[in-house]
């Protein structure tokens, strides 16, 4: 088998294999230190602070230096950590998230692979991480990692369902390019690279505007970002699961953490803004070069990164139970009546505008829903004692 | 410098000298409404002061508790003062918040026997305050729920040291405090 | 059918987790120990001592200036307020007369320092709920500017040492009346800023709404005090209840929420802000020109022999000096009452039931200083 690379034909697939996959992981560490130093600046601006400024112009070099440090501390495990899982853990959260990256379509054509089924392969594979973060919880041996660890897992699998039905409810409506042999045009794809074709009139933002913020939403959690930071928040857990990591183990962690976030804002800039595709069918006909597709996957991905960023600097945390229910009750039956009315569209071919309205109509149901849980809270639950007694009796 | 000078001079002039009007107090009414135990008035700077034997004083403190003249719902401080050779007072800092008034209780506690019933029953605020009071003063409250020490270390025995009182050695950092002055001159000097 | 269901039950056990006194919220060296069902608190069991140095008896063993500088180390976020009760019951033992002018530049530092503590609350609780750093800069911000104030007047941070019984240490600087209004001008505009961040915030509302309750009665009964108390519903405010220095000549309400849960203690503390800045700006109207110390003062102060217990409203709540002269230029017995303390026994009765989490922001809201409750 032989394939094609930078021009040359005829590459073995392994050697092509291999090449992508260094020239990512090359590439992710670079740009995830740049992460780290805008996510830096920017939580400095808005807090009315400069940020890193002492290491390198305008303080460029900081990510470098930590990077240093972090590689150059001893690598500690407590005597009681179980070790195997304690020092397999960072690998299991490490390589999913780079694995997620061989679907991400950069620019048109450029990509590790294109699979049919890139999405489910996506959400696949970046499920494996909650694996990693239990064994870290279990195996450091801290009461505070394991509850870290236990919650980062409930919280998880939790969010993986509204993720998973956001991408559906995108992927079985998008509209493929018409066979040319039947003429007729076909719906429903989950690759990719299709979804972002389908997006060169219109981006599915606006057909979804609900499945936009469930997945916006879904995704923060699964990043474990504020509000949803409760397996590792600081004032909490003390950084839950990596509480005793150092070294070179906590900075794979911290390192898939934010290839976490690049890898979800590039996914997010192809099933929501429609990717390399400019807005409204411009140049449609006549693609630009790949570097202005960069840029331009750069800035909507940017947009997200962003607004991570923001959300993280003011909104606090939520509660364990609150977050639970916020999923379960709220985003899960949104989702559901998203996907229904999606496949209602499909089978009836109602016209794309419905689904517009209705998901403005979900997103005025979400914000009411949250109203209200705030505004009128329920009772709290009864203490746990009482528990105790029903399994007694 | 050592605090012998004062010590003695507070010897002589022990006895307190009571006023003999209380009318713009609220004496009248504690003194009705303690009428079953044996009260003396004082005055402080600013609240009034009565004493009430250590016997009576769990009884005489929800007395003034439950009282509708008074109501002393609101225990602002409780601790201890150490007379040295004439005993131990317990001092018990009240208030009144739907009549905005204070009253300070005390009560003197022989040095042999430092027993004393716990008022953690009229108040939940002396839990804390009497575990310091015990640990400091070595005072015993009894039938304290909770009484073990607040401030002290626990993985040390200090069950003999009591440190607020006035037997206690406060020499270390006098010791000290002497010596780095003492060799700051002496470096002065040769400099 | 007897079925036999101790093979198949598990046996569950409750999980001991100890937070502290090494631990990002805990606010200094505080230390508990939760007893844990899944995030549920079971049992709460705290630990404090680890800042206890003594500050009793140091006092004791100090004359009553030396005593001042004490009082700065057991409050160190509102130590204006608690050498204001220190001073107070020196000049309450020697009845000394203040003069006026020094009354109202006393109570316009300690209002300053009211502003300054609420701040780093607000700025701590805010990372307590989890917004990570932008409250805790907002708090910082304002608090750094009235901090610089302070320096300018009594030429240190945070151990001022700058009231004297009698009076003031020494004359404020010139230009004291409009560095106040500028510094106010700042905080008006901090809290404005916390308002927009914070209030109004479903999450925040969320997390702290309902949660660490304790009712009017149990404050009183737990001697709680401060805004802790005030956010329960008991207009218990020593400037109202008992006005010192010259409170009783302006005008402020006593600012109480009747839900006696987290929320409310961020709010009350929050309006308290405003309600401080109205009474500066009061204060600096009746500011006028005139002694700062009585003309006659002794420079070796021996009280006479004598007890009091003041108490004013330090920012935490009650701060009281119980002072025992029996002659001499030492106390013989200095008891600091603090407000930390008597508010932070009530914390098992908040936290209990409620969640880990909320164990954090109910400690975060008592607003602890632990060389105050450690003394």
């Amino acid at each position: 088998m032989s394939t094609e690379i930078f021009g040359f034909d005829g590459v073995n697939v392994w050697v092509d294999g291999l090449v992508r996959v260094l020239l990512i992981v090359g590439f992710m560490t670079v740009v995830v230190m740049g992460l780290i130093y805008g996510e830096r600046k920017i939580l400095a601006r808005f807090q009315q602070r400069l940020g890193p400024t002492r290491t390198g112009p305008v303080g460029l070099l900081q990510s470098v230096a930590d990077a240093l440090k972090l590689v150059g501390k001893e690598d500690l495990r407590p005597r009681n950590a179980d070790a195997w899982t304690f020092e397999l853990a960072p690998y299991l959260v490490f390589v999913p998230v780079f694995l997620g990256f061989v679907i991400v379509p950069f620019v048109l054509d450029w990509q590790v692979r294109i699979l049919e089924l890139g999405l489910l392969y996506f959400v696949a594979v970046t499920g494996i991480n909650i694996v990693g973060w239990i064994m870290a919880g279990w195996g450091s041996d801290n009461r505070y990692a394991m509850i870290g660890g236990m919650r980062a897992a409930a919280q998880g699998i939790s969010y993986e369902l509204p993720l998973v039905l956001s991408l559906l409810a995108v992927a079985m409506v998008v509209e493929v390019p018409s066979d040319s042999a039947t003429g007729e045009s076909l719906r429903g794809s989950l690759n990719l690279n299709e979804i972002i074709a389908a997006q060169a009139e219109i981006p599915n933002l606006v057909w979804q505007p609900l499945v936009l913020i469930v997945f916006f939403i879904a995704a923060l959690a699964e990043l474990n970002r504020t509000p949803f930071d409760i397996p590792v928040g600081e004032s909490e857990v003390v950084g839950g699961p990596f509480v005793e990591y150092s070294g070179i183990r906590w900075s794979m962690f911290f390192l898939a953490e934010y290839a976490a976030l690049l890898i979800m804002s590039l996914i997010f800039a192809a099933v929501f803004l429609g990717g390399w595709a400019w807005p409204a069918g411009l140049f449609q006909d006549d693609p630009w070069p790949r570097w202005a597709q960069a840029l331009l996957v750069t800035g909507k991905a940017g947009l997200f990164i962003f607004m991570v960023f923001w959300v993280r600097a003011s909104v606090p945390r939520l509660r364990i139970d609150q977050l639970m229910s916020f999923t379960w009750k709220i985003l899960l039956p949104l989702m559901f009546a998203q996907v229904l009315i999606n496949g209602l569209v499909l089978v009836y071919d109602w016209p794309e505008i419905v689904l517009t309205v209705t998901g403005l109509v979900g997103v005025l149901v979400l914000v009411m829903a949250v109203d209200r849980a705030v505004r009128h809270p329920r009772p709290r639950p009864a203490p746990a004692t009482q528990l105790e007694g029903e399994a007694a009796s | 410098m050592s605090t012998d000078d004062n010590a003695a001079g507070t010897a002589e002039e022990a006895q307190v000298e009571v006023v003999d009007t209380f009318d713009d107090t609220i004496w009248d009414t504690v003194n009705r409404t303690l009428r079953a135990v044996d009260v003396r008035p004082e005055r402080s700077a600013l609240d009034l002061i009565i004493h009430i034997p250590h016997a009576d004083i769990i009884r005489g403190l929800r007395m003034l508790k439950q009282d509708a003249d008074l109501q002393f719902n609101y225990l602002r401080c409780l601790t201890a003062v150490d007379n040295e050779s004439e005993g131990i007072d317990v001092v018990y800092q009240l208030y009144s918040v739907p009549k905005n008034i204070n009253l300070t209780v005390k009560t003197t506690l022989p040095n042999e026997n430092k027993v004393i019933e716990t008022a953690t029953t009229v108040w939940k605020a002396a839990n804390w305050l009497e575990r310091e009071t015990a640990e400091m003063f070595g005072v015993s409250f009894s039938g304290h729920p909770d009484p073990r020490p607040l401030l002290m270390p626990e993985d040390i025995d200090m069950s003999d040291t009591y440190p607020l009182l006035k037997s206690h050695p406060f020499a270390e950092i006098d010791v000290l405090q002497g010596e780095i002055l003492g060799h700051d001159r002496d470096a002065e000097g040769e400099g | 059918m007897v079925v036999d269901t101790s093979a198949t039950e598990f046996e569950t056990q409750d999980l001991l987790l100890n937070v502290g006194p090494q631990h990002p919220s805990t606010h200094g060296v505080f230390r508990m120990v939760l007893e844990i069902d899944g995030e549920l608190v079971k049992d709460l069991v705290p630990y404090i001592g680890y800042l206890h140095r003594g500050a009793e008896k140091l006092c004791e063993n100090n004359d009553f200036r030396q005593g001042i500088g004490y009082m700065d180390r057991t409050e160190y976020l509102a130590a204006h307020n608690a050498e204001l009760s220190y001073v107070m019951a020196v000049e309450a033992l020697a009845e000394i007369e203040v003069p006026e002018r020094a009354q109202w530049i006393r109570m316009i530092l300690c209002e300053l320092n009211r502003i300054s503590s609420h701040f780093m609350f607000l700025g701590a609780f805010g990372v307590d709920v989890g917004v990570f750093g932008t409250p805790f800069i907002y708090g910082w911000r304002e608090r750094e500017r009235i901090i610089d104030l302070f320096e300018e007047i009594s030429g240190d941070r945070m151990m001022f040492a700058y009231f004297r019984a009698g009076g003031l240490a020494w004359e404020v600087p010139l230009n004291f009346p409009e560095r106040v209004r500028e510094v106010l001008e700042s905080a008006r505009q901090g809290v404005k800023d916390f308002d927009g961040l914070l209030t109004q915030n479903e999450i925040f509302i969320a997390r702290t709404k309902n949660v660490g309750v304790i009712t009017a009665d149990d404050a009183i009964e737990m001697g709680m005090s401060g805004p802790t108390i005030r956010a329960s519903g008991v207009p218990l405010d020593l400037r109202k209840t008992e006005p010192y220095l010259q409170y009783d000549q302006i005008s402020f309400e006593t600012i109480t929420a009747d839900g006696g849960d987290v929320f409310d203690r961020y709010l009350v503390r929050l309006q308290e802000i405003s309600q401080s800045i109205d009474l500066i700006e009061q204060c600096l109207e009746r500011l006028e020109d005139g002694p700062i110390m009585p003309e006659k003062m002794p420079r070796m102060l021996r009280l006479p022999e004598g007890e009091v217990y003041i108490r004013t409203e330090a920012p935490r709540g009650e701060y009281g000096i119980y002072m025992v002269s029996k002659g001499g230029n030492k106390p013989h017995r200095l008891k600091v009452r603090s407000a930390c303390l008597s508010n932070l026994q009530a914390l098992k009765q908040m936290c209990v039931g409620q969640y880990v989490a909320d164990a954090i922001i109910v400690l975060g809201s008592i607003d602890i200083v632990l060389s105050e409750v450690d003394r």
